[in-house]
This record gives structure tokens, sequence and C-alpha cells, in this order.
């Protein structure tokens, strides 16, 4: 996707040069402008903003490979026939949005005296959902194990017990329970995309397998921005392409820096070269160097010396930092390359007179 | 050339018998100075450790202070003592070896796997390339899974739960072992066994863990300072060694006279806690020794920490000669490609000139000269430098040879270094020609401060002069700003013209623009082109066709802008659109056109002549703004009434179709989100109204909208001064709304007032002046702002920080790969195409 057109007269003028310090200069493109960051104002906001982690924040999570982003969405697409029929799409919405008892129960009473728990709905929320009283109970016996019974818009739960530790948990955990949409998703709504008019689904999780087993969801264009959900899901190529998306997105769409695509690419090529995502930084790719003194000038100073000491370890001089310390010519540019001359050229060289 | 002798570094722990090879004096005396304020032999000072008073003699070298490397000293401990650094690494072998046989607890499948594990990866030279951290790893895992083995399978002896108490005290059992028995059982380790454990027995044996001879820093580490009154004052690592060789003392005498087990107990862990302090003053779970002023000292690991420790303060940047620095002032004048060196400075450095036979006799021409620019030094064949004076100049003219190195002063057309900081890309520090200017200070063309980020509100820059041939031909052809005008973050130029060289140019190529023969021929000649356009009847000249007298012979060039404007030029003649910011200023198309055609000297000297002419056309037509640019006349006063009275009728609207619940929800968001988007795209709607207000009733006759659209400045500055400051922001990127409980932001409005002006809209502007409630509102966001720059500026270095650290080390092999210094290979192509950045707008230029 980042290739350009083949032109051979053009791909020689504009080639890179051997021994160009590629590294740097992506880390220097990606961190200049970090200063100029601005924080999002009305201005460009508009209606379409959403509430998901923007500007430096967002790029200091990628770049740190966060388990857990601060905000993760989940980009549900359709599948061909339904993805612009609106009421097929709030359909999909209401079957993934992830709704909590917490969410439809205007009150719930525990009774210690009987046994029994009352949860009593909310009328309006319960709608909104699509939802019935009965089938709020069936999902509680089948999570819970319990008797219930249904009373317009009551329902009571038989917990089987007087003691009071175990009412109150149960009705904590009653609480937390999902009694409708995919688990793990969060919340989701529903949205059109300006260009092509079709209708998606975003929800606030990163819960890709669920949502992926529903029918009806277009398996090959779903997308998160949760970097470790793609890996998980759709492998360390896809986690790649979306670190670079996701980049690309915060960075050029959102902060209007623009910013050439190799040194995304070679950032996220860095950091998933092992088959993993990798951190940039002490617990990452930094703190993995293969020499001690990189290590040591960078963080943790002591740990490094300390360890490379206790076993023996030998530093190959071969990176920039180690060459810089002992005060040699760095390997890189110019630094990476020699000149050799045959001894017999150099004798036949004879310098030339000078005019003045 | 250099000669490499460094070809790598092994890392290992000194033996006893290794420090006391390396030692020149074995130290027995817990002082320094004698009454006569000599040092004293055996003392810390010993001046068989090397001097650094003038005038003494090293007793192990001969040499002088200034030759006398320092020589290293041991002091022996009585009784040994747990080198507290490492006590984690001896935690681990004693988790990972039998108490009784002393072998690994790995049992023989194990070891066979471990074996595999650790077998060295070569490639084809036949290095090792493992990685010592996945080595580590490796270990790690496999002491998880051995350390809770409770019975041998080498010798079926039941293992006894070992446990660390920090920092150096060891549990086996019931049983706390003392540093000496640690020891023998640490010794019996075999070295294959530490083999498997990824230790290197030859040159990191456990047992030398266990300090018993201790190693003294030579005196050049720790030198003394002379106080003024005459007072000495020791250093902190020399208090710290006073502090064990007192304790060491004491334990001797306490133990060859026989004191019981516990007194020698407690002198044996003061021992052991002031070598522990020695080696690491901030160790954790141990109180840090105090300077007598209560101060903590500063021991070895300290001095190599952190940012101002000797890695990142000494070693990884140096301090260097030949450079200067001073405040930047600007000059229009002044090529893009040069610095202006003040006099003053330009006679202080040096550039060395290489004396050979050929060059000879200019040497000795220059050597004569007893003005600027003269020779300051000369170093002769054998390394000597010596300073030139009127006094010996007759002799060093006789003795000059092919060979000695001449350093004369500065002079116009020297390759320089010009760097200002913070030097966050690489065109921060690029090479620039010397031109030696009177004053003192830097001058620097304004089209070359922005990749500097550099302003002349009193900036200071460095000035780097480079000394070998290898470096001047380094900066010359890779560092030079002509080859530096395109950003290697995306292409686009970052040398370019900017304010008024946009705005005079925009003037001077105006489609009704005419120019006296004179005007014509004076700006013309600024930009050193001598020759006249086609003159029109009246005798006057066309500003456009002045323009492209600049251009270079024969440019085709065509581009819109955003607005729908195009910008063509045919032949080197402009025949369509105007020059403005987006065709001409930082950014534009025109100067990837020109560079990639016709190379980077014609567009460095491109951007110079059409920045002075600009400069100068705006001059003549004298461009300024006033007070009475954002003075508004009575119809934008209106309209601007109108607006906001307009504004907030609709904004009512939605309120009342809100409170009436007939508001229609945007889709996937709450009644009550959506109500306050719309208010918000409402406000934003406002903006651009008054933008487009100002520009139907306000012409070019006003200078700050004329700058709005060539030169420096946006509509949004006019708008805040002559419309209405708008809608101002929080951190949360909300409207503003916090304060009291009820929501309000002042007692002033009314609880759960969500209208504009209740909500941070300021309706004033700065020429009318702010209301309180308006200043207030005003404040809230630029405090928002303040904070906020604040806190990114720090959070950006160290993102920044991390991302040089991390990919320093990647650069384009010979076959196109980018691959780390391991070797591993990060991309099998650079980009996919092995297209350089900096180049990738040559593609959308044609």
């Amino acid at each position: 996707m980042f290739m350009a057109k083949e032109d051979k007269k053009q791909d020689q003028a504009t080639q890179v040069a051997i021994g160009e310090a590629v590294g740097t200069v992506a880390a220097q493109s990606i961190g200049e402008p970090g200063t100029q960051m601005i924080l999002r104002t009305f201005h460009y906001a508009g209606i379409e903003s959403t509430i998901a982690t923007s500007g430096l924040p967002r790029i200091v999570e990628l770049v740190d490979a966060k388990k857990k982003p601060t905000t993760p969405l989940t980009y549900t697409y359709l599948n061909d026939n339904i993805k612009n029929n609106f009421e097929k799409a709030t359909d999909m919405t209401k079957r993934i949005n992830e709704v909590y008892l917490a969410d439809v129960a205007k009150r719930v009473v525990e009774s210690f005296s009987k046994g029994t728990i009352t949860i009593v709905l909310n009328r309006q929320e319960v709608e909104a959902n699509d939802l019935t009283a009965k089938q709020i109970a069936s999902k509680i016996e089948k999570a819970f194990n319990l008797d219930t019974t249904v009373e317009d818009r009551r329902i009571t739960v038989n917990v089987h017990t007087k003691d009071l530790r175990k009412i109150r948990s149960t009705t904590t955990k009653l609480y937390e329970s999902v009694v409708s949409g995919v688990e793990g998703a969060g919340k989701a709504v529903i949205r059109q995309d300006k260009k092509t008019q079709e209708f998606y689904v975003v929800s606030a999780g990163s819960a890709l397998e669920p949502i992926m087993e529903l029918e009806g969801v277009d398996k090959s264009r779903i997308y998160s921005n949760d970097i470790f959900a793609m890996y998980r899901v759709f492998g360390v190529e896809a986690a790649r392409n979306s670190l670079i998306k996701e980049l690309k997105q915060t960075l050029q769409e959102e902060q209007g820096i623009s910013i050439s695509d190799r040194h995304l690419m070679l950032l996220a090529d860095a950091m998933t070269m092992s088959g993993m995502i990798k951190s940039v930084g002490r617990h990452g790719l930094s703190g993995e160097k293969n020499s001690v003194f990189a290590r040591a000038a960078y963080e943790e100073t002591v740990k490094h010396l300390i360890n490379a000491a206790a076993f023996g370890e030998t530093d190959p001089m071969k990176g920039v930092t180690e060459n810089i310390l002992v005060g040699k010519q760095i390997p890189l540019g110019t630094g990476a390359v020699r000149l050799t001359v045959k001894k017999e050229d150099l004798a036949k060289l004879k310098p030339k007179k000078s005019k003045d | 050339m250099h000669a490499e002798v460094l070809d790598h570094i092994k890392f290992g722990i000194l033996s006893p018998e290794q420090i006391k090879q390396l030692s020149v004096a074995k130290l027995t005396v817990p002082d320094t100075y004698n009454e006569d304020g000599y040092p004293i032999d055996g003392g810390l000072l010993d001046q068989r450790l090397g001097v650094i008073d003038p005038g003494l003699i090293c007793k192990t070298c001969g040499g002088r202070a200034q030759t006398c490397p320092g020589h290293f000293g041991h002091i022996e401990l009585t009784r040994p003592v747990v080198h507290s650094e490492f006590s984690k690494i001896i935690y681990m072998l004693l988790q990972t070896t039998c108490q009784q046989c002393h072998r690994t607890l790995l049992n023989d499948d194990q070891i066979l796997t471990f074996q595999d594990k650790f077998k060295k990866v070569v490639n084809i030279e036949g290095e090792d390339i493992t990685n010592a951290i996945e080595k580590l790893e490796e270990r790690d895992v496999m002491v998880k899974k051995i350390r809770n083995i409770k019975k041998c399978p080498h010798c079926g002896s039941v293992q006894q739960k070992i446990k660390f108490s920090s920092p150096t005290y060891f549990y086996i059992g019931e049983k706390k072992p003392k540093p000496d028995e640690l020891r023998d059982m640490l010794s019996k380790i075999s070295d294959h066994d530490l083999e498997l454990l990824g230790i290197d027995p030859r040159t990191s044996r456990p047992e030398w863990l266990i300090i018993s001879q201790l190693l003294v820093a030579l005196v050049n580490v720790r030198p003394s300072i002379t106080l003024e009154s005459g007072e000495r004052s020791e250093d902190d690592l020399t208090h710290k060694l006073v502090d064990i060789m007192r304790i060491n003392q004491r334990l001797e005498q306490n133990i060859n006279a026989g004191a019981p087990q516990i007194i020698i107990d407690d002198l044996w862990e003061l021992l052991q806690y002031h070598v522990t302090t020695y080696f690491n003053n901030e160790t954790s779970g141990i109180p840090p020794a105090r300077h007598r002023s209560g101060r903590a000292l500063k021991t070895l690991a300290q001095r190599l920490k952190g940012k101002e420790g000797r890695f990142r303060y000494n070693l990884s940047g140096k301090r260097v000669n030949y450079s200067a620095r001073t405040v930047i002032s600007a000059d229009p004048y002044i090529h893009i490609g040069d610095v202006g060196v003040p006099r003053d400075i330009a006679s202080k450095l040096t550039v060395p000139f290489y004396v050979t036979e050929w060059n000879i006799e200019t040497a000795k021409k220059l050597l004569e000269k007893t003005t600027y620019p003269m020779v300051l030094n000369i170093i002769s064949r054998d390394g000597k430098r010596k300073r030139i004076l009127d006094t010996n100049r007759e002799e060093i003219l006789k003795i000059v040879q092919v060979g000695d190195i001449l350093e004369r002063q500065l002079i116009d057309g020297d390759i320089a270094l010009f760097n200002r900081q913070p030097s966050l890309h690489r065109v921060s520090i690029m090479a620039h020609k010397v031109k030696v200017v009177p004053g003192k200070t830097f001058r620097l063309n304004y089209c070359a401060t922005a990749p500097y980020n550099a302003d002349f509100d009193g900036d200071e820059m460095n000035l780097h002069i480079p000394q070998t041939l290898e470096a001047q031909a380094e900066a010359k052809y890779l560092m030079e700003v002509k080859d530096q005008v395109f950003s290697p973050r995306d292409g686009g130029a970052i040398i370019s013209n900017s304010e008024d060289g946009v705005t005079g140019m925009y003037l001077l190529t105006k489609e009704e623009n005419r120019l006296t023969k004179d005007e014509a021929t004076f700006i013309l000649g600024l930009a050193g082109v001598f020759e006249l356009p086609k003159v029109d009847k009246d005798g006057t000249y066309k500003g456009r066709d002045i323009f492209s007298m600049l251009l270079p012979k024969g440019l085709d060039f065509e581009t819109k802008t955003k607005s729908g404007m195009t910008f063509r030029i045919k032949d080197g003649k402009l025949v369509e659109g105007n020059v403005i910011s987006a065709t001409f200023g930082r950014g534009a198309k025109l100067y990837v056109k020109i560079g990639k055609d016709y190379g980077s000297q014609e567009l460095i000297d491109f951007i110079f002549r059409t920045s002075k002419v600009s400069e100068a056309y705006a001059t003549i037509k004298g461009v300024t703004v006033g007070v009475k640019d954002y003075m508004v006349n009575q119809k934008i006063a209106d309209e601007r009434i109108a607006l906001l009275e307009n504004t907030f009728k609709k904004v009512d609207d939605l309120i009342v179709q809100y409170k009436t619940r007939k508001l229609q929800p945007l889709i996937g968001y709450t009644l009550r989100q959506s109500l306050e988007k719309m208010i918000i795209a409402e406000l934003d709607v406002a903006r651009r109204t008054a933008e487009s207000v100002l520009s139907k009733y306000e012409g070019e006759e006003n200078h700050a909208l004329l700058m709005s659209k060539a030169g420096r400045g946006s509509m949004l500055n006019l708008e805040q001064m002559s419309m209405f400051l708008g809608q101002q922001a929080t951190l949360s990127s909300g409207r503003i709304k916090r304060g009291y409980y009820s929501g309000r932001v002042l007692p002033h409005i009314a609880p759960r007032d969500i209208r504009p002006q209740a909500r941070g809209f300021v309706v004033s502007n700065y020429t009318l002046g702010l209301d309180p409630i308006g200043l207030f509102m005003h404040a809230v966001g630029s405090r928002g702002a303040e904070v906020f720059k604040a806190l990114l500026t720090a959070r950006s270095g160290y993102l920044y920080r991390r991302l040089s650290n991390a990919l320093q080390d990647y650069y384009v092999q010979g076959d196109g790969s980018v691959r780390d210094a391991s070797n591993n290979m990060v991309e099998t192509i650079y980009g996919g195409d092995l297209i350089d950045p900096i180049k990738t707008q040559y593609r959308l230029v044609e």
C-alpha cells in the first residue's frame, strides 16, 4: 500500500543513500513535532469527534506498546447485504452493545429474612435495549444457576441462603452481570460513513473474537485501535499495519503533521520484527540491545554494568552509543564504509605540481 | 585515518590476585595528609597512587601531575565482605545450586536441553550473535524452574529454604552464613555448571564477588581540593575509604586482642556497611552514609548514574574546542548558506593549514602577517603546539617545514557548523560558509531560521569549526544549507520564503501592479539581474514580469491551491495565479520543482534573491500594521452584532427543542451529547461567518488581512482582534464548565445555564476590550494552554529520547536492507521501495 509507482529514472534519483541513518531520521521525524502537537480544539473536532485518546498521549501509548489502551475501540463493519440498512445496523448495534444489569435496574432490594434479591427494572432502559424482564431473568438463571420469578418489571431472585455475606456478594455480582450484548465489547454506537454512506458499529472495547462470530459481521474488515487485539486475532503483520495506521491517524489526520510513511513503517517494523510487539524503551527495544554500554548509557546504568561483570558479557562495539562513549568513529553513514586502495596503485600515484 | 584498536570490550570481575597485581601499594593508614601537609606513606593519598599537587613526583612512574595517569592501590580487608551490588547474583547462584554437592539443581536431561539453548549461534564469519539479553531471559526461566527443587537430583540431599534479606544477608534454613562461608560455597561451583547458568567462569568466578582485597581508586579519580582558606577538602570517595580503613583496623585490633565474638561480628557488619555504601550510597534497606554537613555522600554508583552522571554527562556528550557561542541577529542581505561571524570571534577561532611541499611559500607568506588574518599557532611535526608571537615569528619562519600545521584565523569562505539547541532534528545543525562581519552577534538570513526554529528575540547559537580535512569535506558535501532545504520528515521545503518574503512578492505580482523604471532597476539590481523586462506603453513595468525575471530560465510549473486558484509558470514566466503563502511559503511545491530540475544551488539562490526583492518591495510599498487596521467600520460592527444575536438565537432554539424533546439526536449520541455537539458546531459556524464578514468588507488596504493571505498570520488573529474571541476551551477539550456544584463557572451565571456566554464563549474582542466574565473565561483558556504546553514539552522530550535510543543503530546496508547493530534485519528493503523520504515529493511535481 505504500509502494510508489515503478519508474526507473525516478527510482535512481530518489534512492536512499547506502549507510543512511534511517533509524535516527525516523526517530527525529516522529519526535521533533512532539512539541508542536496541539490540544484538540473545536475547529476540527466538529460532529465526528470521539472520546478516543489523541495527540501526544496516544503516540506515547502506541510506542509503549501498552497491553490495554486507555480507550480501546472496535470498528465492526457489516456484510454487503445489510451495510446500508439502518434497521439491520441498529439491530447489530444492540446485539453488540454490552448491557449490565446495573444499566437497566432501577433499584435492587435484598431481603435477608427471605433470602431473596428483588430487582426492579427501569422500563425505559429495558425498552431502549430491546429487552424484556423474562429475558433478563433467564440470563441471570443461566449465569448464576439461581431460581427467579418474574412479575411485571420485578425480578425476584431466590438465593437459597440466609447468609448475609453471601446475599450481599451475589447482589454485587448481579450488578456487574451482562444481561445483553457481547461480553467485553463495551458500549456500542452506530455510525455512518460520510463517503460510502454505509453504517458501521463502534464499540468501546477490544473483544474482537466474540463480535466476529456474530452473523452479518464482515470479518475481513473488522478493525480495532487496540494493537494487541489485532495481534491476538490477526497476527503480527496485522499488528504492524494497524500500528502504522494508528500512528499516522494521530499524527497526520488529527494533528496535521505530515510525515512520510517510511518513518512510521520503520518504527512499526522495529517494534514487531521479533514476531511479538515490543515497546520502545527500557523494557523493549532499548533494553535488549547487545551492547552493555548502550544499555548503561540509556537507563538503569548500574544494573547493566553489574550484570555484564557478573556474567562476563562482551560488548561487540557495533552500535552508535558505545562508539561515541569510547571516542571511535560511529559505524553509520560515512563511517559505515571504508576506502581500500591496492598497494601497487598507491605507488603509481604521483603528486601533481600545483600552479602557484 | 583512525587505526582501529578497539574491537570489543569484555566485562568481568577482578579476582583478589588480579587486584594485588594491579595495585602498586597496600594501604594501611586510615588518613590522608600529615601535619606538614604532605601525603602520608601508606595513607589514602600515598604518592605511589599518583600525584595531583603540582611540584610533586609520582613514586611509581616518576611523572608529574600532568603526565602521571595515577595507579591503583588496595586495602586488605581483615574479614571478607559481600559485594552488595552483586547480592542478587549470589542469591540466584545459591538458589540454583545444591547445598551439599554444589552442582546445579538441573537434572541430566535438563542440562542437555539447556546446553543446546546456550550453544552459540554463529553467523557466517563465525561471530557469536546470540543476544546477551536473550541468554539472560533464558536463564531467568530456568532459575524459576529449579529454585524450588527440594531434593538435589545428583546427590539426593535435601535442600533448605534460602532467604535473601536486602542488601547483603542470606539465610540458609535457620543459618546465616558469614561472607567467608558464602565464598567457600560459591568457590565449589564448577566451571561447567557456571557456563550452564550463562556465566563465563574465566572472567567472572562467583567467589570473587566476596571481597577480601578492596581495590582503591587512583587519586586522580578523587582529587582533594584546596579551599581559598588553605584548608583541604577531600573527595567523597576518600572520606568513604577512610571510614573503611578505620573500621578495618579496629576489627583487626579486636581480633588480635581476642575480643568476644559479638563485638567482632558487630565490627564486621559495620565494615560491610561501609563497603556497601562505598559502591552505592543509595542501596535500599540501609541508611545512606552522610558527610559531616549532613549531605549524603556521592559514591561510585552515583557518579555513573543519571543525567548528570559520567555516562550521560561526560561520555555521551563531550565538551569541545574550536567553538563559539553568541546571540544571533537577522540580516536579509547575508546569503542563506552563509553565517555572519563577528571579527572578534573570527580572530580567535582557527583553521588548520597543512604545510606541504606545494604550498610552503603561501604558508610562509601567511606566517609573516601580523594583522588579521594571521597564523596564531604552529603545530610542528612532533605534535608540539607553539604560539606565534612577535618575538618568535622570525625564528619560526626559518624552521617551518613540510608536515607542520599552521593554525590560521577564520576567514570568509571557511566552512563552519551552526547549531541551535534543542537539536531536535538533523537540520538543527547545518554547515554554513563563514562571512566575517563587524559587531558582536552571529548574523543569519531569516530564511534559514525555520530549521533551527530560531528567532531573533535573544536566541543564542553555537558555531563549530571542523578541523580535519575529512570533517570539512563531510560538512561541505553533506551538511550544507543548500542540501537541507527539504525536510527528511515529509520531503517538503523547510527553507523557503516566509513572512515579508511572501507579502512583498504578493504585492509585486498583483495583476494591476506597475513599477516605474527606477523601482524596477532598483529591485532587480538587488537580485543581481541586470536586464529589464518588456516595457509597457506608459513607460512602466508589470510587477509580474519582474517576478518572472527572477525565475530560473525555462521553468514550467503548475499547482492548484486548496482554495481552487491555479498558479502556473510557463517557460520561466508567471502566466496565471498569485504568489501567496500556499504557492510561495513554507512547504510550497514550487521549491521542490526548482530543486529537482535546477539543483540545490540554484534553489537556494532563488530563495535568496526572491526574499531580497520581496523585502525591498514591501519596503517601497510600506507594509505595516496599526490600530487602524483593527478598528472596524460601522457596517462590520453592525454585522457582528447581528451575527452574534443570530447565533445566540439559534442556540436558544436548540435548547428549547432539547427541553421539549423535539431535538433529533445525532446517530450514536444521547440527546444531551447531541445538544452539546450541535451548540459547538453552531458556534464554529459563527466563527467562520465572522471570517467571511471581515473579508467581505475589508480589502487589502487592511494590512492585517493582507498578511493573513500572504505572509505571517491567519484570519483568526484578525478575527479575535476585530470581531470576537469566540469559544474558550479547557484541557478536557470541552466547553468550560467546571466550578460550582450546579455546573456554573461563576456565581454571576445562573445554575444549569448552558448558553454560549455561560460556557466560555467570549463575545468581545481585543479592540473593544473584555468584560470581567469574558476576561475570566479567556484566562481559563490561556491557563489551560500554558499548563498543557509545560506538560507537553517534558513528555515529548522523553518520547524523543526513547525513540532515538531505540532506533539509532538502524541504517541502510549495501543490499538495501535495514539492520541493527547485531545485524538483525529490521526491513528487507528500506521503506519497501528504497526511496529516500526527503525526495518523496519529487514524484509529486511534474
